[in-house]
């Protein structure tokens, strides 16, 4: 930084100053070495920052794949010895995750599409029809977007369970249909759709729903992914309600499952199986993510909110 | 107007009759529960029974019930693994909520203290007492009850686990049960002629003695802090909690005493407990490659973890002892009781509870599934007569530290059947289980700043703290 | 997409005025006034499964929060036994004299104050570095923000298996260490001395230190992915004018990036602290459902835990006291956020 500096104010007396051929060509050597020494300062900066954050991942994959005697090497290997793919088998049936997989799937895909269609149908209310306490009601719903999710969740434990849902895929699905923060999304997208539309869709005969169908919602597509998106994420790393309300075999999901799979006290953990857990329970979201980038990095940059 | 007085009239009549008789066949009803006349009249009923048996127990269940049902064709049992103790407990207290909770739980007496909260088990003192016959279906009767012959079969500590709830009422009866007991590598005592412990005194010195024979290794693992807090305060004969009055009551002198002795143990090297080594001492003391520990206080429902794995030839690398644990003052014995016991929760219909009160009897006072039961489950048998079953007297002839050590482990239990102390149940003894638990821990591990006793009187004090919030 | 856009449009504008001028002339002005009183209740009708929904989920439980909160003593189960409870500040007054609530805050606070302006001044710097390259751009911005995409319970057990040692350390005479950590190990090859992070007999220091790294680790691609949306959205301009002023870099940096980046900042650092608020499933991932090392259990439990806490042991009176509080909380310091970001903040 400081050398940058420096260089930067030389730059300026000598371009002021001196405009013969000679120094002006020093002055462009000396710009591009400056250049080129700032250039590689940030890749060394930023390829050292992006090996920390990737280590991890690089720890994790390499445990996963070693046996338990090379795991507790008091000089740990940087690469294992013998590749043994069996810690993935083993972690599939210690954590049980083929059915961790299965609930959260399941519970995921149908919160989602319930959740589109309800944020669809709310949108669009509040986007283009017009009644009374409009602007109250959604500057009411805006207002419980501040309140943290700890404070619903005491009084909807003793909800959900006086409804006898507890232990079912209902009470991981139904409380968290409604989103706030996305029907304000698909509002504000769905605001810069102009109204002319919707009137002469209206005055064609066209209904709500074939206009919504039809035209807002393609209109609209990139916003509903990143919801998708964020929602499916969401149902993946979700924690704190399943553990809550859902915490039997048949129910359970995964985030919940491998953390418990792991935490007996029966004896010595085997890390490579629990790294093979974790790796397998990481692999479907770097998936997605890497053929749906876009629409991830566009929803999460104006949610704020993780899951 | 006439027709409707004399109903009046009649129902009065006869609620007071009902009223008159039970009162007359005992002389005071006790608790929240009336038998109601005639006891079972053999309706259909479903009795929902929670459980944490894995699928080997709830086969010997299973087959148990079907015996039961050629008694009471009309009761049926469905039965149902929840998960762990816990699981159990936070299920149904959430479910009394709501009112669907199960008939019958395995419960500990902490769950019960909590479920008493909402007034939602059954007191079991009156269908203790009744004197009712109760017809089966293979053409005998039974006395509802439990006559004075059952009642002098249970071990006696088991049996008063039941009324430790301050209110001197029975609200379980002792399905199984387990205690500590000392496992020792009995290989190695005898090959350096180690007399096994029977007071802390002689642990200690044994402790040194082992130290010195195998400067690696920690000689003793105990693997629950909290029975071991508990129990010292048992054999001290030192307050520990009350049911009644101020509940925490283990902030004293002796406790403190006991806890600092063990804390020089501990920096001794002689000794740790499961959350200091991080996992069931058992791995500790079965381990032959690397540091290893001689003795091992632990459940003896789980003597198989105390066995080490057979070697290449199929030999055992060393035989298991098992022998009672240490003792303040080895004339007045005292042992911890662990394991599940039975309670029953209140229904609208009373028939509901009666049929699982004939089911929990059956359950508990029956030689033939207790003796079955404990043999599968490598708990104790909660009747002394089983004992006598050949079945299981020939289970206990060939009890042995390397095979049979499930058979030797409870071998050592039922005779100390006149040891087992029980701790008082109300709403936090769980939480003041869990403090001392905690306190042990801290105190043999925490630095102390170079003054021990302000380290472990903050302790002290924090964890009665602790248990105030809570209680 | 614009394209498609305007297409739908022109075909339904020019529909429109067809067919508006023959439905007008067929039907007169009470059509208009059908779809005017339709509309009024079709709006709620499209709103009905969400205020349903809403009700029971949202806003019930604000009321019956506060009200329990009010109820001295609360307890679900206690309740459907009979028990009845007197009104007043009593659940407030025994949560805040709690010494464990006390320590919770703590480390809630502790938590938050250490890893916001570590996460967003090291976020700002990798934004302005990636924004000031050109090859690789892409691939970087991708691997800074893989994090994002991970479970924070799974990678937390990632995290914890670095820093653990396996086998026993309490620093006396019975000792076993098998492996001391790969992070321990990287000290060690260093020079250093290997430290016990997270097992029985670590210091609140250490286990402080772990979460810290993960917390920022685990935040930095949100708040790189904003910083950087916001370095590019920059105008090109405001450096084209700076350039030909021959502005050094440093102040270019904070007379031009800063100040436009202004509202970006405010939005992570305000973020930052609503989520630092809520911290407890990294915890759970590093130390588990103990919220501390073995020995000292509940060492690093934070507010959000504490309410769970107290749901566990059936008192929904001191839960619903503690959750106001955090409520409480957050709403100040985003207020204070807000009012400290008007005066900074260049729109």
């Amino acid at each position: 930084m400081k050398q940058d500096e420096k260089v930067t104010m030389q730059e300026t007396a000598t371009v002021a100053a001196d405009t013969t051929d000679k120094s002006v060509r020093r002055v462009a050597v000396q710009q591009t070495i400056v250049k080129v020494t700032v250039q590689v300062l940030l890749y060394a900066f930023l390829i050292f920052m992006a090996l920390i954050v990737l280590f991890p991942f690089y720890w994790m994959i390499i445990s996963s794949l070693k046996s338990l005697e090379e795991y507790r090497l008091a000089v740990p290997t940087l690469w294992p010895r013998t590749i043994l793919f069996k810690n993935y088998a083993d972690a599939f049936v210690t954590a049980k995750l083929g059915r961790l997989f299965l609930n959260t799937l399941f519970v995921g895909v149908v919160s989602t599409l319930l959740s589109l269609v309800i944020t669809v149908l709310s949108a669009f209310a509040f986007a283009r029809l017009e009644f009374k306490g409009k602007n109250t009601l959604f500057a009411a719903l805006l207002a419980t977007m501040m309140i943290p999710g700890e404070l619903f969740t005491i009084t909807n434990y003793s909800t959900v369970s006086n409804f006898g849902w507890l232990n079912s895929y209902v009470v991981l699905i139904v409380p968290f249909l409604v989103s706030v923060f996305y029907i304000y999304l698909l509002r504000q997208n769905f605001m810069q759709i102009p109204n002319e539309l919707y009137l002469a869709a209206k005055v064609d005969g066209t209904t709500d729903l074939k206009y919504l169908w039809k035209v807002m919602i393609p209109l609209a597509l990139p916003t509903l992914i990143s919801i998708t998106i964020l929602k499916m994420m969401g149902a993946w790393n979700s924690y704190i309600w399943p553990r809550l309300v859902a915490n039997d075999d048949a129910h359970r999901l995964i985030t919940n499952g491998l953390r418990n799979a792991f935490t007996d006290n029966s004896g010595n953990t085997n890390y490579p199986v629990q790294m093979a857990a974790v790796a397998i329970v990481s692999f479907p979201l770097f998936l997605v993510f890497v053929f749906l980038r876009k629409y991830i990095m566009k929803g999460v940059s104006r949610s704020g909110i993780k899951g | 107007m006439r027709k409707l007085l004399a109903l009046f009239l009649a129902v009065a009549l006869l609620s007071g009759m009902v009223c008159f008789t039970t009162s007359c066949g005992k002389d005071t009803t006790r608790g929240n529960f009336d038998v109601p006349e005639g006891g079972y009249d053999g309706s259909e009923v479903t009795i929902n029974f929670y459980h944490t048996m894995g699928s080997n127990l709830s086969t010997v269940l299973d087959s148990y019930i079907t015996e039961f049902n050629k008694l009471y064709p009309n009761i049926h049992i469905v039965h149902e693994q929840v998960g762990g103790y816990d699981d159990v407990r936070d299920q149904i207290s959430t479910q009394i909520n709501v009112g669907n909770q199960p008939n019958i739980a395995y419960c500990y007496p902490d769950h019960v203290a909590l479920y008493n909260l909402a007034k939602a088990v059954v007191t079991l003192d009156n269908l203790i007492a009744s004197e009712i016959e109760v017809a089966r279906a293979d053409g005998t009767t039974e006395v509802l009850g439990l006559t004075d012959a059952q009642i002098a079969d249970f071990i006696a500590g088991y049996y008063a686990e039941g009324q430790q709830f301050g209110d001197g009422l029975m609200y379980t009866l002792p399905l199984s049960k387990s205690t500590e007991v000392l496992y020792y590598n009995k290989t190695f005592f005898e090959e350096h002629n180690l007399s096994v412990p029977t007071t802390w005194d002689e642990m200690g010195a044994l402790c040194a003695q082992i130290k010195t024979i195998d400067s690696d290794c920690i000689p003793l693992g105990y693997d629950s802090e909290s029975n071991w807090f508990i129990t010292m305060c048992e054999q001290y004969g030192s307050p520990y909690t009350s049911a009644t009055g101020d509940h925490y009551l283990f902030d004293n002198d002796t406790n403190k005493s006991f806890v600092k002795t063990f804390r020089e143990w501990y920096q001794n090297g002689w000794l740790t407990t499961q959350t200091l080594y991080g996992a069931y001492t058992s791995g500790l003391f079965v381990e032959q490659s690397a540091t290893n520990s001689y003795m091992s206080i632990g459940s003896s429902a789980g003597a198989t973890h105390q066995r080490p794995d057979k070697d290449d030839q199929g030999n055992y690398p060393f035989e298991v002892g098992i022998a009672p644990i240490p003792q303040v003052n080895p004339s007045t014995p005292k042992v911890i009781s662990q394991g599940p016991s039975l309670c029953i929760f209140k229904k609208d219909n009373p028939q509901e509870v009666v049929a699982s009160w004939l089911f929990v009897k059956y359950l508990t006072t029956t030689v033939e599934f207790q003796a079955e039961f404990s043999m599968v489950s490598g708990y104790v048998p909660v009747l002394k007569s089983v004992a006598e079953h050949p079945v299981y007297a020939d289970f206990l002839a060939k009890a042995d530290g390397t095979n049979n050590i499930a058979a030797l482990s409870a071998k050592v239990c039922l005779e100390q059947e006149s040891a087992y102390y029980t701790s008082p149940a109300f709403n936090g003894s769980s939480t003041a289980r869990d403090q001392v638990g905690a306190l042990l821990t801290k105190c043999l591990s925490a630095e102390d700043g170079g003054n021990v006793n302000a380290m472990i009187d903050k302790a002290f004090k924090d964890a009665i703290d602790e248990c105030e919030y809570n209680g | 997409m614009a394209k498609v856009g305007s297409a739908i449009k022109n075909f339904f504008v020019d529909k429109f005025w067809r067919t508006f001028c023959v439905k007008w002339v067929w039907q007169g002005f009470c059509v208009n006034q059908m779809y005017k009183k339709f509309d009024k209740w079709k709006a709620w009708l499209y709103l009905l499964p969400a205020i349903i929904l809403l009700c029971i989920f949202t806003v019930w439980p604000i009321i019956n929060t506060v009200r329990m909160a009010f109820l001295e003593g609360y307890s679900g189960l206690a309740a459907k036994g009979g028990a009845t409870f007197s009104f007043g500040l009593g659940n407030f007054i025994k949560v805040i004299q709690y010494k464990r609530f006390l320590n919770c805050l703590k480390n809630t606070v502790l938590l938050c104050v250490l890893t916001v302006p570590i996460s967003t001044f090291l976020a700002l710097l990798i934004a302005v570095c990636l924004n000031s390259i050109k090859p690789l751009q892409k691939l970087l911005q991708t691997i800074f923000f893989l994090p994002y995409v991970t479970n924070s319970i799974a990678i937390g057990m990632v995290f914890a298996a670095m820093f653990n040692i396996v086998g026993t350390a309490h620093g006396t005479a019975n000792q076993i260490i098998t492996t001391a950590g790969i992070i321990n190990n990287v000290i060690e090859f260093f020079g250093g001395t290997a430290i016990n992070w997270i097992n029985a007999g670590s210091s609140p220091a250490a286990n402080i230190t772990v979460m810290v790294i993960y917390i920022v680790w685990n935040a930095l691609p949100f708040k790189i992915l904003v910083l950087l949306g916001g370095l590019q959205s920059i105008n090109k301009q405001y450096y084209d004018a700076a350039k030909i002023d021959s502005t050094p870099r440093r102040r270019i940096f904070s007379r031009i990036t800063v100040p436009l980046l202004s509202p970006m900042l405010a939005y992570v650092v305000i973020t930052g602290f609503i989520g630092g608020f809520k911290e407890y499933t990294s915890i759970v991932g590093i130390f588990g459902e103990t919220m501390g090392p073995p020995d000292d259990a509940g060492r690093l439990n934070t507010m959000v835990g504490f309410i769970y806490d107290s749901l566990s042991t059936n008192s929904q009176g001191r839960a619903s006291a503690a959750a106001i509080i955090l409520f409480a909380i957050i709403l100040v310091v985003t207020l204070i956020n807000m009012q400290v970001s008007k005066k900074r903040v260049h729109y």
